[in-house]
């Protein structure tokens, strides 16, 4: 058994189990905290003014980070985020394959299935004949058309990789600058995330070469450190995007927009 | 007055304090701790940004988290070097810590900025009740808070004369004598001593527009607070719940329909939002800000206001806006009461803090002097104190310089607002900056415009 056989048949188990028992205990926490008592009557505003709210409560961080701070409008939220890892994690046709190996209704998302790689995306604009597969779906043949040119794994994972890579060098020159709100955590997750993007492209690319040996180790590496980052998940700060970004942005839409009544 | 000593540490008390803090966390403060991604979205919306990066909110709100991670988490108790989590170790650390917490006006714009919610000014707020247990508090602030738990703020000579002098201007307003302390008034009107030291017309001004809308009302004789709830503003939660519950009491025995108050920074949220949990049953009243009340009036057709020309603008106080959701009703009776009413470039939810607010203008050295003068008492303050008073004044300018910015734009020559803090603050600064402005509570640019309808 090679790593990558450790990570497709024996690692995922026990990475739900750590996932689980981790989300477990962060969310009974805030159970146990939780104190009942009176509350104040909220200011009365009217159902349209609340779901504008809500709306606004989600984007006013995104229009004041363009509005303040552009460049980490570009490379923390374009470029990490919308463009970089969301898409590639669950689009990525590869990633959607191996996701529905494990749980087959995944495969529902397969006509939004991102290619691999630039050539592919290439072939599909310029390629005279749609190419013919035998398997489940055909590779490329997805909705997105011509817009694979740019949205294919080689593109969105440099991308995501220099957003990666802008983020560790603004903690470093905040560290520099004496700021102790930039955590060891910080390099950690940066560091595990920006490790796996290279792995994956370089499974992508059978780099360093050609051969199966190496391309079964340089994946599994890959699909090991994801594994370890869905382990650690409750435990990191990747836990905002499972529960940390809708409970504060709830929070802070029941607070402010429904008990207190700002209307925007 | 003897000053709260700066110079000493005592390791027991800091170990308590933080203890007693952690005590205090519940889940949206848990979630403030934990679901921080560092990502410093909300540091250039604080208006101490200005003052220096370590002033944006996520650095200052770091302070409680080391606390927090001393305490409970179990690696960062193993490796505290590696995770940061220690309390302050020295009395130098703890100075420092004062400093960064008290370059924070609890304005909330760090709150609405942040992707995930975090409110880092409410943990500053944690970190300041930290600070004050193990003893670092402003001497100023450490005395109001004692004088108003304690109600010896009564037996300052200065202090009640100035309030029965503004009583006595109202009654000379209104031609008539005050109805004090008048159980089963439909009304209460709740000002405070900081308002009869900072905007005496506002409470003048409060009383004609009861006076004029002939309402059944009534206020305390005597100021009941310096500006209640004081203790809030050093994160000191028993103090401040001492006095709510004493106040409250005195509101159930009167058994008014509305609390109406002309102050609307963080007194009003207190009253308006807080109460219910402070006291723990939801109060027999409402409680209104007088733009509420006016404007209700107004809207059912039982007040109207007569239209003048003043070139007037409006600052938002966080807490009535931001915190209380009056962001366009004062925007709308201001633009009822002056036909060049103009906003303010970010008038709305993101409105610029004053940046004196959270006691910050009401421990500068000017409002020591002054109060030093109104009491007849000077306050002796230590050396580190003093440096520290003295910077935090010279950064408030700092931070306040947008707001100045933005009224000297709206060419505005009254700035109106409803909290004494901002309206200390603006003036203050104003001057500094060199701005020529008035600067008055919104009542103040109503009470001659408004009549019963
Ligand atoms: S914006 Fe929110 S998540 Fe980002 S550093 Fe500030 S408090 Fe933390
Ligand atoms: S509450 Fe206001 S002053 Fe305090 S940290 Fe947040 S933005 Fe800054």
């Amino acid at each position: 058994m090679d790593i990558l056989d450790f990570a497709v048949y024996v690692a995922p188990p026990y990475v739900v189990a750590a996932f689980a028992f981790g989300a477990t205990y962060r969310l009974l926490k805030y159970i146990f905290l939780w104190k009942r008592g009176p509350g104040p009557e909220p200011r009365k505003r009217g159902a349209g003014s609340l779901v504008k709210g809500l709306i606004m409560t989600f984007l006013n961080p995104i229009i004041e980070s363009i509005r303040r701070k552009p460049h980490d409008f570009i490379t923390g939220l374009v470029m990490l985020h919308i463009l970089g890892v969301i898409p590639l994690i669950f689009l990525l046709d590869q990633h959607i394959a191996a996701f529905a190996y494990w749980f087959p209704p995944y495969a529902l998302l397969a006509p939004l299935a991102i290619p691999l790689s630039f050539t592919t995306s290439a072939l599909t604009v310029a390629a005279p004949f749609k190419p013919v597969s035998e398997m489940q779906w055909g590779f490329v043949n997805t909705i997105w058309g011509p817009l694979t040119v740019f949205l294919n794994g080689d593109v969105l994972a440099v991308l995501a990789m220099l957003g990666v890579a802008y983020k560790i060098g603004d903690k470093i020159v905040r560290r520099a600058h004496g700021l102790t709100h930039v955590r060891i955590g910080d390099f950690f997750d940066l560091g595990l995330l920006f490790t796996i993007l290279l792995f994956g492209f370089m499974a992508a690319h059978h780099l360093p070469s050609g051969d199966i040996v190496t391309y079964r180790t340089v994946l599994g590496i890959h699909i090991v450190l994801a594994e370890l980052l869905v382990a650690l998940l409750p435990f990191t700060k990747f836990w905002h995007f499972v529960f940390g970004f809708w409970y504060g942005k709830l929070h802070e839409w029941y607070d402010l927009k429904y008990k207190r009544g700002v209307a925007e | 007055m003897n000053g709260v000593n700066w110079e000493t540490y005592d390791e027991a008390l800091v170990k308590e304090a933080a203890k007693s803090v952690v005590g205090h966390i519940d889940p949206v403060m848990m979630h403030y701790i934990e679901n921080c991604v560092s990502c410093a979205a909300c540091e250039t919306a604080c208006p101490y940004y200005a003052v220096g990066e370590e002033y944006g909110p996520v650095n200052k709100a770091e302070n409680l988290r080391k606390l927090v991670r001393s305490e409970v988490a179990i690696l960062p108790r193993i490796f505290p070097w590696l995770f940061h989590s220690h309390v302050p170790k020295d009395a130098e650390e703890l100075n420092k810590w004062a400093e960064m917490a008290y370059r924070c006006t609890n304005c909330g714009l760090c709150y609405v900025t942040c992707p995930f919610g975090i409110h880092s000014g409410e943990m500053i707020k944690l970190v300041r009740g930290f600070l004050t247990k193990t003893g670092r508090v402003p001497t100023v602030l450490k005395a109001m808070i004692d004088m108003e738990v304690s109600g010896t703020y009564s037996g300052i000579k200065g202090f009640m004369d100035l309030w029965q002098s503004v009583l006595k201007e109202a009654e000379k307003a209104i031609g008539k004598e005050l109805p004090l302390d008048k159980k089963g008034a439909e009304y209460v009107y709740l000002p405070s001593l900081a308002e009869a030291m900072i905007t005496p017309e506002a409470i003048v001004s409060s009383i004609k527009i009861l006076d004029k809308l002939g309402l059944n009302w009534t206020m305390p004789s005597d100021p009941m607070s310096i500006r209640a709830p004081v203790g809030a503003l050093a994160g000191d939660g028993e103090a401040a719940a001492a006095v709510v519950k004493r106040i409250y009491n005195y509101l159930k025995e009167i058994g008014p329909r509305y609390v109406v108050m002309s102050d609307g920074g963080y007194p009003y949220t207190t009253y308006r939002f807080d109460l219910p949990r402070i006291v723990g049953e939801k109060p027999p009243f409402k409680v209104v800000h007088f733009v509420e009340l006016i404007l209700e009036l107004v809207e059912a057709g039982k007040a109207k206001i007569i239209q003048g020309d003043e070139e007037v603008t409006w600052h938002s106080p966080c807490k009535m806006g931001r915190f209380a959701g009056l962001i366009e009703e004062p925007a709308k009776l201001l633009s009822m009461a002056s036909k060049n009413f103009r906003k303010l470039e970010s008038h709305g939810l993101f409105s610029r803090c004053c940046g004196g607010g959270n006691s910050i203008a009401c421990i500068v050295l000017p409002t020591m002097q002054f109060l030093g003068k109104l009491t007849g008492t000077t306050m002796q303050v230590s050396d580190e104190e003093m440096n520290f008073l003295k910077k935090l004044e010279h950064d408030m300018y700092i931070a306040s310089k947008g707001k100045i910015d933005e009224i000297r734009k709206s060419k505005a020559k009254i700035v109106a607002s409803a909290c004494v803090g901002c309206i200390h603050t603006i003036r203050l600064s104003s001057r500094v900056h060199g701005l020529d402005v008035s600067v008055v509570n919104i009542v103040e640019v109503l009470a001659d415009k408004i009549e019963k309808a």
